[in-house]
């Protein structure tokens, strides 16, 4: 008899195991790396022991052409229930009706009050919605060497845009190859020429970078002459000429060997810094520009779930575990990008640290520093990217006229129909 | 019959493969220029007859990327040409560790393009770049030269780089042709009294010319359609002096994300090489060059 019943056990704890349905999710990732696909899976796997029933189905196409892959399965329904979408491409995947509106999730979730002030609505540029949840951030910050700093006799970083050429032109002493400032001349120097141009501005659009709240286009505007003027002068008066040829490698390399102590860029700076040289920089807010004001902008990456997903409230309960505190911190410090939620910053030392003194003041500080957004959801936009570092390019060399590059940058957008 | 089909029939499954892999893609791609696909405009694609065409003729900087292609393939292929020429005469004759200094003479082209982008990029940095350090310890220039970001310069900067790598293609086609000339030829002009260069001139050019021509035409064709080095090393700046045809199309895809309009800088580059590729066969479809 008790053999009979241990065989019933058996069999029965055997059917129940293989008719327990799993679901599988399918994932598509937009930036797989070799160091950070390996810390999503790891969050999957938390996520798969806490939710038994339910696996999830990681895609990882190469970064150069996951944003088209993306856009292609997307607009042809093929099986996905959560997808990262970039703020590049947010504007085309929402304009063909292919996304949820997260509205209902987000609101029901208790963590909202928690999200940085204005990354909810940087990330709802397309119908004011939010159709995706930012998992990690990037803001320009100025990262600076106080050891060099401190060789010239200077106690603190600069607070303004003013300030800051004053240190950098006595830091610079070419025939020592010393310079001031890190300047980025190609591989989208965008946000940092904006950062400076509109620093010279004080009723910047908070939807729109390049528009007054007049809904001027900003470069049609005395004020950018004056500000572009400066920016050439921190150019040629603070920084090595190669700088007009340098991207993200050379600009970090000369900020780990000292060349340049004073550099504009993102956090995920420093997980390259942290190990070449720990304890040798700190972070501080942007500079503000002569208007009193300084205008970041929000880059961010997210999840969103497409609108044909059969498993969306499941989708959306893994969104919400991988946007929790102890996640989006563990999930962040992988990355290099910012969190998403004011809290981590507080209880991990990692974001509490001097390092990240730049984003939070700056986070906190809502009368110097606006938040604001880039015309994403316009078309030029690419072609923006481009057009602005040539003709940039060309201004630096002396080729093209300040006013005339103006001329052309408030062309093309007048063209692309900003101003309407 | 029978036999012409069977022939048939054992070269069909190559007719498809290439049908697969190089027409499909190449109408495609032609077909592609007539659309407005981009990553911003993924929801509404339609057919837009000549417009990318029109675009790219109406960019003010487009004859700069064209005057910038033919600088950057004359220089390249010429002196290329001329230096492989005398590494071969070099090479030519048996000497102790000829096959470690053939190994090295060959290494360049064993390097990805984009891997020698990359390292000339950092050796050629005017801040930290190991060439400007050289050049300034043995007293040669008192400040570093900005290879790269100087405009003036920059081209010939990566011309330079690109010659370094292709050097070896020629010594070794030339290498090749070399081996072929009897010894008898040098023995009877010998001789006859001739001197170095009478027999370079004389006998080893004229010998070796189909090969020289040969070699110089299929290299203009990889030339222009190589944006590796370019890529690697300025990505077509600063404002757009080392920018070549092939550059400005990768360009256009990354930066730009118009799919469309990379394909009709592609048309245009493939229409420019059909014209050369005719000039070619009709040129190499005469005789054999005689001595």
């Amino acid at each position: 008899m008790k053999k009979i019943i241990l065989l019933l056990v058996l069999v029965l704890s055997t059917l129940m195991v293989f008719s327990e349905e799993v679901i599988t999710l399918n994932l598509i990732e937009a930036f797989s790396s070799p160091w950070r696909t390996p810390t999503l899976n790891k969050i999957i796997e938390m996520f798969e022991t806490l939710n038994p029933g339910v696996k999830i189905n990681v895609i990882s196409p190469p970064y150069e052409t996951a944003y088209q892959k993306i856009n292609l399965m997307i607009s042809t329904e093929q099986p996905l229930d959560i997808v990262e979408i970039g703020d590049w491409n947010l504007s085309t995947l929402a304009s063909i009706g292919k996304l949820e509106d997260l509205t209902p999730y987000i609101n029901s979730w208790p963590e909202r009050n928690d999200l940085i002030n204005g990354v909810l609505e940087a990330a709802s540029i397309y119908n004011n919605k939010p159709y995706l949840l930012p998992h990690g951030i990037f803001v320009k910050t100025l990262f600076y060497r106080d050891d060099i700093l401190a060789k010239y006799g200077f106690k603190g970083y600069p607070k303004t845009m003013k300030e800051m050429y004053d240190m950098a032109k006595k830091l610079t002493e070419s025939n020592k190859n010393q310079y001031g400032f890190d300047f980025r001349g190609k591989g989208y120097p965008t946000s940092f020429i904006d950062i400076v141009v509109t620093s010279f501005f004080d009723d910047i659009d908070p939807n729109n970078m390049y528009l007054t709240k007049s809904g001027k286009i900003i470069f049609d505007d005395p004020r950018a002459v004056e500000a572009l003027n400066f920016y050439v002068s921190l150019y040629k008066d603070t920084a090595p000429k190669d700088s007009i040829n340098w991207g993200w490698d050379e600009q970090v390399n000369a900020f780990v060997s000292g060349i340049t102590p004073l550099l504009f860029q993102d956090p995920d700076t420093t997980g390259m810094l942290n190990e070449m040289i720990p304890g040798k920089y700190k972070t501080a807010p942007l500079p503000i520009g002569v208007s009193g004001k300084t205008y970041p902008s929000f880059g961010f990456v997210g999840w969103g779930i497409p609108i044909y997903s059969k498993h969306k409230d499941l989708a959306w309960k893994f969104i919400k575990f991988v946007s929790s505190a102890e996640i989006n911190g563990y999930w962040s410090k992988a990355y290099g990008a910012l969190p998403i939620l004011k809290s981590v910053y507080d209880y991990d030392s990692y974001f509490s640290s001097d390092i990240f003194k730049g984003w939070k003041d700056m986070f906190n500080d809502t009368e110097h520093y606006q938040f604001t957004q880039y015309p994403l959801d316009n078309e030029n936009w690419g072609k923006w990217n481009e057009f602005q570092e040539k003709t940039m390019q060309q201004v630096l060399l002396g080729k093209l006229s300040v006013v005339r590059c103006l001329k052309e940058w408030t062309d093309f957008w007048k063209e692309a129909g900003l101003d309407k | 019959m029978r036999k012409r089909s069977f022939i048939l029939l054992m070269i069909l499954p190559t007719i498809i493969l290439i049908s697969f892999i190089i027409f499909y893609p190449t109408i495609s791609g032609v077909l592609l220029s007539f659309k407005n696909y981009s990553l911003y405009n993924f929801g509404n694609i339609q057919w837009i007859g000549f417009e990318n065409f029109k675009e790219i003729f109406s960019d003010i900087f487009y004859i700069d990327v064209i005057w910038n292609t033919i600088k950057w393939i004359f220089f390249s292929v010429l002196l290329q040409l001329i230096l492989g020429f005398i590494l071969a005469l070099l090479m030519k004759e048996p000497f102790k560790g000829r096959g470690l200094y053939a190994g090295l003479v060959f290494y360049p082209w064993a390097v990805s393009g984009f891997a020698i982008g990359l390292i000339w990029s950092w050796l050629l940095n005017g801040q930290f770049g190991v060439v400007n350090d050289i050049l300034m310890k043995m007293g040669i220039i008192e400040e570093s030269i900005n290879f790269l970001s100087d405009p003036t310069i920059a081209l010939y900067s990566v011309i330079l780089v690109n010659v370094w790598y292709g050097i070896p293609f020629f010594a070794i086609m030339i290498l090749a042709a070399l081996q072929s000339i009897p010894n008898s030829l040098y023995e009877a002009a010998e001789i006859d009294g001739a001197g170095y260069f009478t027999k370079l001139f004389k006998i080893t050019i004229p010998y070796i010319k189909p090969t020289l021509v040969n070699t110089v035409l299929l290299r203009i064709i990889w030339v222009m359609n190589f944006p590796d080095i370019i890529y690697g090393m300025t990505r077509g700046g600063p404002a757009g002096s080392t920018e070549i045809l092939s550059v400005k199309m990768i360009n256009t895809v990354f930066y730009e994300s118009n799919y469309s309009l990379a394909a009709a800088h592609g048309v245009i580059i493939v229409l420019i090489l059909l014209i050369y590729a005719i000039m070619y066969l009709k040129l190499t479809s005469k005789k054999e060059f005689s001595i």
